[in-house]
């Protein structure tokens, strides 16, 4: 039995397979733009190659998959795919390229309690783009820049531009690369520490901005004082989520 | 496809309204929503309420032309949108009066009359236009934000219903005639009476009348009432709604969630959220909004009293005490599974999230919460994706528990 989970996001699609045992047969990342899309074509031969019992779409796009058996919200696929791996209470925090969530998930995958940012790109991925790229920074570089720095300075604008122009005063004032990449970080951390959630639980960080900014795990352990973990292809678990749900939905039919 | 087929007479009625406005040799007041009307109205003026042209420029998605020109004169943005939409769209001399009701302006008045009951607002907004009209403008300022309602709130209340009698006999040149007064309470109380009934058809399930539909038919419980008017239509839409009660026919065929709606409609925004509701089977039965037209309280017996009390006793001049227990009880009739709170970022006053009340009523009750963020008018502070989401993530926390 196959089952396929289809998370359509903002930047990029990510699909993956999973047998009736949870394990992963086949996974795929690439753009979501509309223009050229050859997510149908993919999908179609997907689905013949791997005979698929039942499917799940999710993300942002998730009403373009017309053959989705069913269709589901992010949050529900995060805590879905999380609590596959972690079976307990726990919050979660999903750092997508164009917003946060941050959802507190019961043992049984039920979304508890959740928020997300409604309006502005603040602490997203497109944050750290727009950001380092203004302080020329190498996206990719910046996690390994961060971790040498000692400097606990942040940004302190809520608003992406002004955050912009706040760097600029940082970088007259010859702030080094490292200490510019942690400024970034902790002030993102700070964003998401002012969501009201329940510090009390172990904390689960996914969504592709943990799998190309892993120093965010270091800096959200300091700041809430509490293990933070970052699973595996972090960017895959909302897939991997919508293909759980896929799978119980189809078993439990 | 189900449709309330009274829809036809409110059209008219409405359409009514307006040409009087436009073609009678009354005087004319200008009232809050929840202002005196039955007070003015027993003077014999014609009264029109700003709020409502508010609420149409916000419907016709107006707003967001006329919201800018109000910025430019110091009315910023962010204060509330009726207002910012309504003095705009004076100074752009514009009004979707003309396309629906062949008006080309709102009524010049000869009276401005306010009730902070609601917000402080108005006064501003109303001492605006008394300015552009060289018009007199009184107002009544409650106590705000009551637990209860004591004799003394009342008291004081009712004198100040009393203080508008000289000016209202000037202006409209007509003596005060109590007997008037308790007529026009009297209409008004049977009609939000009726109101009230309607909405409670949607304690049954199938519910026949959404929020998004009551939205639209609360239009003479707010313009007429104290009116014969006002009085038979509720007539005619309740032995509609009672007739499908009986018939089990609901707007959704099948209900798969009840939901509450706190805080201002989207005006902008109503046939979106109505669909993308229905699109799940979930069943948007009850708000505060179309609740703030039941005034259970009036009394032709004791006319300025009972008005005092009425006035004073809604729901956006109470505590968030007082405002947590009509809300369980809402929940508890309707039975309600789930509850957004619009969160109108030009209305603090009409929003209820900001003091912890979304947690405090899910603790207390168990049912799902759910803030989201956007406006009466301003379509800038709403986002359909985020809402979305936020909305379809709320349904599965319901449908999984
Ligand atoms: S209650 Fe809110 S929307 Fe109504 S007039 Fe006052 S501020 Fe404006």
């Amino acid at each position: 039995m196959h089952f396929l989970g289809v998370d359509i996001g903002s930047l990029y699609t990510k699909l993956l397979i999973i047998d009736y045992d949870f394990k992963v047969l086949y996974s795929d990342i690439f753009k979501t733009l509309a223009r050229n899309n050859k997510r149908d074509d993919i999908l179609s031969k997907l689905i013949k190659e791997y005979i698929i019992d039942y499917s799940c779409s999710t993300g942002y796009g998730r009403k373009l998959m017309k053959s989705a058996d069913i269709v589901k919200t992010e949050l529900y696929c995060a805590s879905a795919g999380v609590t596959q791996l972690a079976p307990f209470e726990k919050t979660i925090i999903d750092i997508g390229g164009e917003d946060i969530k941050l959802l507190k998930s019961a043992a049984n995958a039920k979304v508890i309690d959740f928020y997300m940012n409604s309006k502005c790109a603040a602490g997203t991925g497109a944050f750290i783009t727009e950001v380092a790229e203004r302080a020329e920074l190498d996206v990719a570089d910046m996690s390994r820049l961060a971790a040498n720095s000692k400097s606990i300075k942040e940004l302190n604008s809520f608003c992406t531009v002004f955050a912009k122009t706040e760097i600029m005063k940082w970088i007259f004032d010859d702030t080094s690369d490292e200490d510019l990449a942690k400024g970034i970080y902790i002030s993102i951390a700070n964003r998401i520490q002012k969501i009201p959630a329940d510090n009390s639980l172990p904390v689960f960080l996914i969504g592709g901005v943990a799998h190309y900014h892993p120093y965010l795990k270091d800096i959200l352990e300091e700041k809430f004082n509490i293990k933070v973990t970052i699973p595996e292809n972090p960017q895959l678990i909302n897939a991997f989520g919508a293909a759980c749900i896929a799978r119980n939905s189809f078993v439990n039919k | 496809m189900y449709e309330i087929n009274a829809s036809k007479e409110l059209k008219h009625i409405m359409k009514n309204y307006f040409s009087d406005l436009k073609n009678n040799s009354k005087p004319v007041a200008w009232c809050t929503s929840v202002g005196p009307a039955e007070l003015l109205r027993s003077f014999g003026f014609e009264v029109y309420f700003p709020e409502n042209h508010g609420a149409l420029l916000g419907a016709t998605r107006k707003a967001m032309d006329t919201i800018p020109l109000a910025s430019k004169i110091g009315y910023p943005s962010d204060i509330c949108s009726y207002l910012t939409a309504d003095i705009g769209s004076h100074i752009q001399k514009s009004t979707p009066l003309l396309k629906h009701y062949g008006l080309e302006s709102p009524p010049r008045p000869d009276l401005i009359v306010y009730n902070t009951n609601q917000c402080r607002e108005v006064q501003d907004w109303f001492s605006y236009f008394g300015n552009q009209f060289n018009c007199p403008v009184s107002g009544i300022v409650p106590p705000r934000h009551l637990d209860v309602v004591k004799q003394a709130d009342i008291d004081n209340v009712s004198s100040q219903f009393k203080a508008l009698i000289p000016e209202c006999e000037r202006i409209s040149k007509n003596k005060f005639d109590i007997d008037k007064f308790r007529h026009s309470l009297r209409l008004s109380k049977e009609a939000t009476f009726l109101w009230k009934k309607v909405l409670e058809t949607s304690k049954n399930s199938p519910a026949p009348i959404s929020f998004f539909d009551a939205t639209i038919h609360m239009g003479p419980i707010v313009v007429l009432r104290g009116t014969e008017t006002a009085l038979d239509y509720y007539k005619i839409l309740l032995s509609e709604l009672e007739k499908n009660v009986v018939s089990k026919t609901g707007f959704l065929k099948k209900e798969s969630s009840r939901i509450y709606w706190e805080g201002m409609p989207i005006w902008g925004r109503l046939r979106f959220l109505s669909e993308l509701f229905a699109q799940h089977n979930s069943a948007v039965v009850a708000s505060t909004y179309c609740n703030s037209w039941i005034f259970d309280d009036f009394d032709e017996r004791n006319p300025f009293e009972s008005s005092a009390l009425a006035y004073t006793t809604i729901f956006i001049n109470r505590s968030e005490k007082a405002k947590l227990i009509t809300l369980k009880n809402l929940i508890k009739d309707f039975r309600i599974d789930g509850v957004i709170f619009h969160e109108a970022k030009t209305c603090f006053n009409n929003s209820n999230s900001r003091f912890g009340m979304p947690g405090k009523l899910k603790d207390e009750t168990g049912v799902e919460t759910l803030i989201i963020e956007g406006d009466l008018c301003d379509l800038r502070f709403f986002s359909e994706e985020q809402s979305t989401i936020k909305i379809e993530t709320l349904l599965e926390q319901i449908s999984s528990s």
